[in-house]
């Protein structure tokens, strides 16, 4: 069961917090501390720490509704690294070790920490941040700090205890769940509001067909994003986070597809803000492996278990 | 908004999971189709050991022959009856539609005359509900039954009507009063006995080869008064209110399962990138389909009604049913080299996407469904 006094608290944190100005000001590479402040005052950034109280999954479920809102922090890294890294407070943030660099790390210009993985080694290094600390700034194409960070001589080696490449992956399929259903809202409103012929489109077939694929898109990203949730505690999390996010990757290039054809160029302006939304949507696809990553590494695992294994791998009690 | 809640299969369907492999292991011999599709196995020995086993009918009360499991048993063993390819189509409609109108709005004379047989897998139904002129538009139908001396007398044609040539009876949908302002009225639902009635059955040979529907000719064909189920003039009320059974099984996106498996198996262990992707991608599908449509599932064994998510799954599920054989097809080896090891593969490949042109229009087309969702969601 979902935690829904937590679940509600965030809804409506972040559903007051986020607006427009917000997001052009973040998406310009302006960290939003005071947005931070509030967030962290609450206990979001903590609440995926061993001793939070809260449980992993609800965790999740709040990574999903920053998801809804667009909000411009790095919470599910922050989440991960202060429960990964035993006395870590504060903005926390994750990237991935590349040739000397932590690279892609979700606003690492403003973070206190950075926690870079090496997924394939099992192991992670931190980074204290601050002076003298080489940061290079980037953005993904949602206009997300992606930022590389210089990793110093003499790092220190931890070993990950949980599978962290997988736990981020999960964490995008979420946080795109709860943003494809956004896009459909907003979608669904616009089309009841703008009229063409004399009358709203919504009425159109046409439209009508579109928004009702878009739903089914919306439904099975949600429903895949849970369930993959609902496998933190077994023992194919990994294979769970495959379909989930293969599935919502598949979804979210349909939604925004879709969500853009209703809204006209009204949605391809700068001033609307579907945007916001399907960027993130379209990023996030690619974030810690993108449909084929994932697709692959299922069919691997179900070619190996043959074809005789593969009814049983599918026939799940939950 | 649509809602799909995450739902958990209960732990005693486990047991019942593995009795129903290890019948279908026994059975081996009633497995021999290259598809998963529902309505294209008619196997008349099969679908009586599935009722000697109580699997037919199963949540219906013991008194007429069911043993009053729950939903979620009967959505374990349908669907892994489906995803062995087994033969179903026999007793399918009886099981999932006419057995429980009859349940439902019959009378007890009804009820104890048609369904014990019904759940020992001895006898099977036909939907009649479209025609030459009423396809998606099915309260056009013309088909009319005339109260007279001894009963009612039936006069028009049913199309389409699967195995109605192999089937006992067919429920069908008739107007039993002129049409009025309320195109909805004046609608029942009759027991035609395809035998014995002296209507005229005359099968229609499908694009896969298949002669599987019919064409049902009824010329003053007169059926005895307690032929009628439910209300008379209330049928509309009675065909639209089972469409959450009808649209969110297992069978609205199974049915191209063995293809999945064949490939898997021409694939070997160790497939290619983009084979291993394919079979990734289909699995992912599969995997998220089916725990919407148990999402759907909990709602109905909670009693609820939810149609629109039924139709949202079934038109997911019918359009992925298409997709499935393109996605294999592209992915699977075509070397004369690789003939023998995807040999079984493209079998199963030829007949299911022969088969699929009809995935998307019976039980309600795609474009029907997409109407029902968007009045789901607020827009008509
Ligand atoms: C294999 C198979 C088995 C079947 N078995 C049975 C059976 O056992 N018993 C039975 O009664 N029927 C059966 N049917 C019939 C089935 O229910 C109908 O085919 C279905 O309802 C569609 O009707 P139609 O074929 O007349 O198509 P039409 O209704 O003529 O539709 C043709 C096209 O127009 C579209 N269309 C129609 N109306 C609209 C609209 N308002 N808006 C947008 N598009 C629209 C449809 O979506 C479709 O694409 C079966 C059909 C098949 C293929």
């Amino acid at each position: 069961m979902t935690d829904t006094m937590l679940t509600d608290a965030a809804e409506r944190m972040f559903a007051d917090l986020c607006d427009k100005a917000m997001l052009d000001a973040a998406e310009d590479g302006a960290f939003p501390s005071a947005l931070w402040n509030t967030v962290a005052e609450s206990g979001f950034h903590q609440l995926a720490m061993p001793d939070s109280g809260v449980s992993l999954g609800d965790a999740f479920a709040v990574v999903g509704i920053a998801g809804r809102h667009a909000l411009p922090l790095p919470l599910a890294e922050t989440l991960l690294a202060n429960r990964w890294l035993a006395g870590s407070d504060g903005l926390a943030t994750i990237g991935q070790v590349q040739d000397g660099w932590i690279v892609d790390a979700p606003w690492g210009r403003a973070a206190d920490r950075i926690l870079g993985l090496d997924a394939e080694r099992g192991a992670c290094v931190v980074v204290e941040l601050g002076e003298g600390v080489q940061v290079r700034e980037g953005a993904n194409l949602a206009g997300e700090p992606r930022d590389a960070v210089a990793l110093p001589d003499g790092a220190e080696w931890l070993p990950l205890l949980e599978p962290a490449y997988a736990y981020l992956a999960l964490a995008r399929a979420v946080a795109s769940a709860g943003c494809l259903a956004r896009v459909l809202e907003l979608t669904l409103q616009y089309a009841g509001e703008r009229e063409q012929f004399g009358r709203a489109i919504s009425r159109f077939q046409a439209i009508q067909h579109s928004l009702a694929v878009m739903a089914g898109e919306v439904a099975a990203a949600g429903r895949a994003a849970d369930a993959a949730v609902d496998a933190l505690d077994g023992d194919r999390l990994e294979l769970e986070v495959a379909v989930a996010k293969a599935r919502v990757g598949e979804a979210a290039g349909v939604v925004a597809e879709i969500a853009h054809q209703v809204h006209g160029a009204m949605g391809f302006t700068h001033e609307h803000q579907l945007h916001h939304f399907t960027r993130r949507a379209w990023a996030w696809r690619d974030e810690f492996g993108n449909e084929t990553h994932w697709q692959r590494r299922l069919g691997r695992h179900l070619a190996a278990g043959g074809a005789d294994g593969l009814w049983a791998f599918i026939a799940t009690r939950g | 908004m649509l809602q799909f809640d995450r739902v958990t299969l209960p732990e005693e369907t486990e047991s019942l999971r593995r009795d129903v492999r290890q019948f279908l292991a026994d059975n081996a011999e009633h497995l021999e189709r290259p598809n998963s599709d529902f309505s294209t196995g008619h196997d008349p020995a099969f679908s009586r050991k599935l009722g000697s086993q109580g699997w037919i009918g199963m949540t219906w009360p013991k008194q007429y022959g069911g043993s009053e499991r729950s939903f979620f048993d009967r959505y374990v063993v349908t669907e892994e009856l489906l995803a062995a390819g087994a033969p179903v189509s026999a007793h399918w409609i009886a099981d999932r539609q006419s057995g429980n109108l009859i349940l439902g709005v019959g009378t007890d004379e009804q009820k104890a005359r048609y369904l014990p047989p019904i759940a020992r897998g001895e006898s099977y139904f036909s939907i009649g509900m479209s025609e030459p002129n009423s396809g998606s538009d099915l309260a056009s139908v013309r088909t009319r039954a005339e109260r007279v001396e001894g009963g009612w007398l039936i006069n028009g044609t049913k199309l389409w009507s699967t195995d109605a040539h192999r089937n006992h009876f067919m429920i069908a949908l008739v107007r039993t009063e002129p049409p009025s302002e309320n195109r909805h009225a004046g609608f029942s639902q009759i027991i035609v006995d395809l035998h014995k009635d002296g209507v005229n059955i005359r099968p229609i040979r499908n694009m896969a080869g298949g002669e599987d529907f019919n064409e049902v000719v009824f010329e003053d064909v007169l059926v005895p008064e307690d032929r009628v189920v439910g209300e008379p003039g209330n049928g509309w009320k009675q065909v639209t209110s089972e469409l959450a059974y009808e649209r969110s099984g297992p069978e609205r996106f199974l049915s191209g399962f063995r293809v999945f498996v064949e490939l898997v198996r021409a694939a070997g262990p160790d497939p290619e990138p983009a084979l291993a992707a394919a079979i990734g991608r289909i699995a992912a599908h599969i995997a998220t389909l089916r725990r919407m449509s148990i999402s759907v599932a909990g709602m109905l064994e909670g009693g609820k009604s939810p149609e629109v998510e039924a139709a949202l799954v079934k038109g997911l599920g019918n359009d992925f049913e298409k997709l499935l054989p393109e996605i294999a097809r592209l992915a699977a080896d075509d070397s004369i080299a690789a003939a023998a090891r995807f040999g079984r593969f493209r079998e199963s490949l030829r007949d299911t996407l022969l088969l699929s042109p009809s995935f998307t229009i019976r039980g309600g087309t795609r474009e029907i469904l997409r109407g029902v969702i968007a009045r789901g969601l607020g827009l008509r």
